[in-house]
């Protein structure tokens, strides 16, 4: 086979290097080719810029989030670039931030039928510098607590993990052992791509990339309801992922063979780590380990396996008369995983033959390894057709196929938290999804300037492992573009969408525990109205103003839609101006607006059969409607090549904020509010003394503001200095980020239920500042 | 079940097929050409020296062919017309799409080679909706100074996402619209550059959350986008809404999925772990998937 492929391969390189010669001989007739001009002095001479200089930054509130992506850190400042363009050949290369850890480097190369490009990247994303954790990382991913700590808090003589109010007004016993640290990971790319060009109409190219991330990323990691916990997770894993393709194109048309992969090795396997409410495993187990903390002293998770992904695709087009064009892609993917698996647990207590007697199937593993498979099949076509100036078609046919091959795994006896075997697991569900798509349009010129599109779409989804067997999206479209034309562009869009499912099952929903009445939002029956109006004035050459508007609806209104999310809208405008006189100055600004809004209902139930039927009581209902506000703002000024090209000028401003609203509604709410059982049976929500135990949460809101100032003189022809200001305030509340009281700030790590590493959403305030010598050249 | 022979064998006999047929084309003798330097006798301003278009190595640029003609047709009758607007083709008065048959009849493959039936090309967005040759602004000869700003021509309101509280390295610069997307085209869905799903785009940087795992969780293996705004957003983790209600929006089981998770709870109950700080993902850490045996509701 594989002989065959090679022999069928090589056929077609030189069928269409033969090609490619009989288009050579017939470009060779008359007129002449443009001749090679003559180089000139300036084409054979590099041209670049190198700025070198300090920048100084100083930070108050949460550092790590105003340095969120980059590296602010105050010290040397570098930005170097080379170019060099001739007739034969184009260079490029280029450094940002030599050696620090934001720090990028690009070359390319472009000429003589070869384009080559690399580069390395390097991208921090620093979650903290003040986070704070009581485990200590013994080996890679093997994180322990100080022993006596948590002798006392296993007696109960010390607060570890607060549980109750009362707890929260004292310091856990882990909280006076958890020394700061930057929470921080790295991200580093390195990549390069060759294309050659065979000959005129042919190539073939190659690429690699090699990522590597490494640091640390908060992580969960927990024993039962009551004893949660985040861990500063090691990251270190290695993608490589390489491609490599043949492409020929003529007149008529163009065709590509390629390959690509992706190869992901993690090289941490498993966490383990200590439980902060235990010393020592509860033995025997705790049936009700999972929701009291009486577990197991240590737990085990397993990490991100490794796994790889290869492709093989093939991509033509091919011209016919009258504006007619047929091109289309086909890919065969391939994603394998065959990580060796963990244990069902780490717990001795459940990990051994007495316990066996009772769970045989804990003895062993069903399969030693993942042996996770999926094949894909992608298809795509496209049709266009211009058969008159003023008509043109369109039909678009797409084919995904996603099969999973993964084996079942029969986990229906497992251990929940490593704290309790039950036989409530269940087997592996895999989830198959084959979808096909048809787009088709035709679209109308009916004025000068200005067409009118309307068309048709289906997109339907067969999947196993869902509620809806199948669905389709019926869309109906259609668009009004005014462009070309010198003063104004107007671009238009309306869409109806109706989503309907069929082969229904209840019981798929009921049997993960769910009411009947809930339909997940990504498969339920749907009414989705879109419209978009763009909006662009040009009365002048130096002049623009935009406005822009997009609004949508999603209702979900399939029979027996009770619970889920029921409706989401959301509406956006824009208003934007821009000024740039004679190429002296430009100055824009842009103000926008989005508005989101959406309603969902859900039922406070235990289940059906456990008590007095809470299950199916409609006062046992609650609803949330979820409403953002969001405000952005854009200013810049540019004056470039200011006085007698010496002098270049920037300032931008940059705002942005939300306001984020929960509001509760429906009869449990006020079932909660007033304490009361609104349905004859139910005991009243509250505890003992309250007469109420509900309280809405504040909004959250967070604003953001970023002003940039740059200002270069070149006092000789080649050399200038450069200063520059960054200023940046951030400023959030969220309920979700637990301080210290009185500490706003301050992260509390020990908070109910949970020992954090303090990772949040804190205000900043940072100031930077740059003074720069540059040399161009 | 598909076979990785059929599929290869289909594949190569397609490629022979548009072989055959592009080797047995013939360019047609052009005439009426004058050259490129009587056009800049007029059009000195017009030129496009140091981009690609002006290497001379590459038998496929105008530099190499016809010059200023290569796009614009021959020049012969223009001239004749003592620069007569109607005798030459010119990009100011073409449709987006008759503009853009001219560009791709040289940019066919490649990231271009599914431009025709493309969404762009539908919406009457041509090449020279974006792109200048003449005078860009920006790098890949784009009309406005940075990817963003282009696509914020039309795009503003997903621009904008980037300066949200959670946002993908784009306003840092790690990042631009084209990391992800392929504006000419693509076979993926929504202009994704890489894969053939969502879920293929995003996982070719997130490659630790590709899987396939032992344990999917559905809306993973359908698409990430069910429940993040890679755009920016100002949940944390870029997540459409915020937890835990983007997680109740799914789960209406018994116990504490459904629970009020209200400000009550928040301030007087170990429940309010599963509010604050990681909420859901504090103990279903494992969401986007989990190879533990023990791995059924994503807690290991």
């Amino acid at each position: 086979m594989r002989t065959r492929l090679i022999a069928i391969t090589g056929v077609l390189l030189l069928a269409s290097a033969a090609g490619a010669r009989a288009q050579e001989a017939a470009a060779q007739q008359p007129p002449p080719v443009q001749q090679p001009a003559a180089p000139n002095a300036a084409e054979q001479t590099w041209l670049g810029l190198i700025d070198l200089g300090f920048r100084g930054s100083s930070t108050s509130g949460d550092a790590a989030r105003f340095e969120r992506y980059r590296d602010l850190q105050s010290g040397a400042a570098s930005q170097i670039n080379f170019n060099r363009d001739t007739p034969q050949f184009n260079v490029n290369a280029s450094a940002f931030d030599i050696g620090l850890t934001d720090q990028r480097y690009r070359a390319t190369f472009v000429g003589h039928g070869i384009r080559v490009k690399g580069g390395f990247d390097s991208t921090p994303l620093n979650y903290g510098y003040g986070t704070q954790t009581p485990w200590i990382e013994a080996s890679p991913n093997v994180f322990t607590l100080d022993t006596a700590e948590r002798a006392l808090v296993q007696a109960k003589t010390a607060v570890g993990v607060p549980q109750t109010v009362a707890d929260l007004s004292k310091v856990s016993i882990y909280r006076t052992i958890s020394p700061t640290f930057d929470l921080s990971q790295l991200r580093q790319t390195g990549n390069i791509a060759l294309a050659f060009d065979v000959n005129p109409g042919s190539s073939v190219d190659f690429g690699y990339q090699s990522t590597r991330k490494t640091g640390t990323q908060p992580w969960g990691a927990s024993f039962a309801f009551n004893v949660a916990n985040e861990l500063p997770m090691r990251l270190d894993n290695w993608t490589h992922d390489a491609n490599a393709g043949y492409e020929f194109s003529g007149d008529k048309g163009m065709f590509r063979a390629g390959w690509a992969a992706s190869f992901f090795d993690n090289n941490v396997k498993d966490l383990v780590w200590d439980n902060a409410y235990r010393l020592t495993d509860t033995t025997p187990f705790d049936a009700s380990g999972y929701s009291n903390g009486n577990g197991p002293a240590q737990g085990r998770m397993s990490m991100a396996p490794s796994n790889s992904l290869e492709s093989v695709n093939a991509m033509a087009l091919y011209k016919f008369p009258a504006h007619t064009s047929l091109n289309g892609a086909l890919t065969y993917t391939q994603m394998n995983q065959d990580q060796a698996l963990i244990p069902w647990t780490i717990n001795p207590v459940i990990a051994n033959a007495t316990v066996y007697k009772t769970f045989p199937e804990l003895a062993s593993l069903p399969r030693p390894t993942a042996q996770a498979k999926v094949d894909a099949v992608n298809a795509l076509l496209n049709l266009t057709s211009r058969p008159a100036r003023n008509v043109s078609f369109s039909v678009r046919y797409r084919y995904n196929d996603h099969v999973n091959k993964t084996p079942t795994f029969d986990a229906r006896e497992y251990v929940r938290f490593d704290a309790v075997p039950e036989e409530t697991g269940g087997e592996t569900e895999q989830f198959n999804i084959t979808e096909n798509t048809v787009d088709a349009s035709m679209t109308v010129q009916v004025a000068p300037y200005t067409s009118l599109k309307i068309g048709y779409g289906y997109d339907g989804f067969d999947r196993t492992g869902r509620a809806f067997s199948n669905m389709a999206d019926n869309a109906f479209r259609a668009s009004i573009d005014t462009v070309g034309n010198q003063y104004v562009t107007v671009r238009g869009m309306y869409e109806h969408v109706i989503r309907k499912g069929s082969g229904f099952s209840e019981d798929a929903i009921e049997e993960g525990g769910a009411q009947g009445g809930l339909r997940f939002y990504d498969e339920a029956d749907r009414t989705r109205d879109r419209g978009t109006l763009l909006f662009v004035v040009n009365p002048s050459d130096v002049f623009d103003v935009t406005f822009s508007v997009a609004s949508g609806r999603d209702t979900y209104n399939g029979p027996g839609h009770e619970f889920g999310l029921l409706d989401n809208d959301n509406t956006s405008y824009n208003v934007g101006l821009s000024l740039y006189p004679k190429g002296i100055v430009s100055v824009g600004a842009n103000y926008g607006r989005d508005h989101y809004n959406s309603n969902q209902a859900s039922r406070n139930a235990n289940p059906a059969g456990s008590d007095y039927g809470s299950w199916t009581d409609p006062n046992r209902t609650w609803t949330l409607n979820n409403t953002e506000n969001v405000n952005n703002f854009n200013l810049f000024v540019d004056v470039p090549k200011a006085f007698g090209n010496k002098t270049n000028v920037r300032l931008s401003y940059d705002y942005s904020d939300s306001d984020n609203g929960y509001l509760f509604g429906g009869p449990r709410i006020q079932e909660l509010s007033q304490n009361v059982a609104l349905t004859p049976g139910d005991t009243k929500p509250c505890a003992a003394g309250l007469t109420s135990c509900f309280q809405q949460l504040p909004n959250v809101t967070n604003k953001w503001q970023r002003l940039t100032a740059e200002f270069s003189y070149y006092f000789q022809k080649q050399v200038g200095v450069a200063i520059g200001y960054w200023f940046e305030k951030f400023e959030v509340t969220d309920w979700a980020t637990v301080d210290i009281p009185g500490q706003a700030g301050t992260a509390r790590i020990d908070y109910l239920g949970e020992i954090s590493t303090g990772y949040g959403n804190r205000p900043y305030q940072g100031n930077t500042a740059f003074v720069r010598l540059l040399y161009r050249f | 079940m598909y076979s990785f022979r059929y599929v290869t064998r289909a594949g190569l006999a397609a490629a022979a097929m548009i072989v055959a047929f592009a080797a047995t084309s013939r360019a047609q003798t052009p005439v009426g050409y004058v050259g490129e330097s009587t056009c800049v006798t007029c059009h000195d301003n017009q030129q496009y020296k140091g981009t690609a278009h002006a290497l001379t190595s590459n038998a496929r640029t105008p530099a190499s062919t016809h010059g200023c003609e290569s796009c614009h047709g021959p020049g012969q009758a223009h001239v004749d017309g003592g620069g007569d607007k109607t005798k030459i083709a010119t990009f100011k008065t073409m449709t987006p799409q008759q503009a853009s048959e001219r560009c791709t009849s040289c940019h066919n493959r490649g990231s271009h080679a599914l431009w025709s039936g493309s969404q762009h090309d539908n919406r009457n967005v041509g090449c020279i909706t974006c792109h200048n040759v003449h005078a860009p602004a920006g790098a890949k000869m784009l009309k406005a100074k940075t990817e963003a700003d282009t696509c914020a021509t039309c795009h503003k309101n997903i621009v904008n996402k980037q300066y949200r509280m959670n946002h993908m390295p784009v306003r840092e610069g790690a990042l631009s619209c084209s990391s992800c997307h392929n504006v000419h085209g693509t076979q993926n869905v929504r202009l994704l550059k890489t894969g053939t799903t969502v879920d293929e785009a995003c996982t070719s940087c997130h490659a630790e959350k590709r899987g396939p795992y032992l344990w999917e969780h559905a809306p993973v293996a359908n698409a990430c986008v069910t429940c993040h705004d890679p755009h920016g957003s100002n949940n944390d983790r870029m997540l459409v809404a915020k937890q835990p209600y983007l997680c109740q929006r799914c789960h209406v089981t018994s116990r504490h999925p459904p629970t009020v998770y209200d400000g009550f709870v928040l301030q007087n109950s170990t429940n309010a772990n599963k509010i604050y700080g990681r909420s859901c993902v504090v103990c279903h850490q494992q969401i986007h998937g989990s190879n533990a045996p023990s791995g059924k509701a994503f807690l290991r």
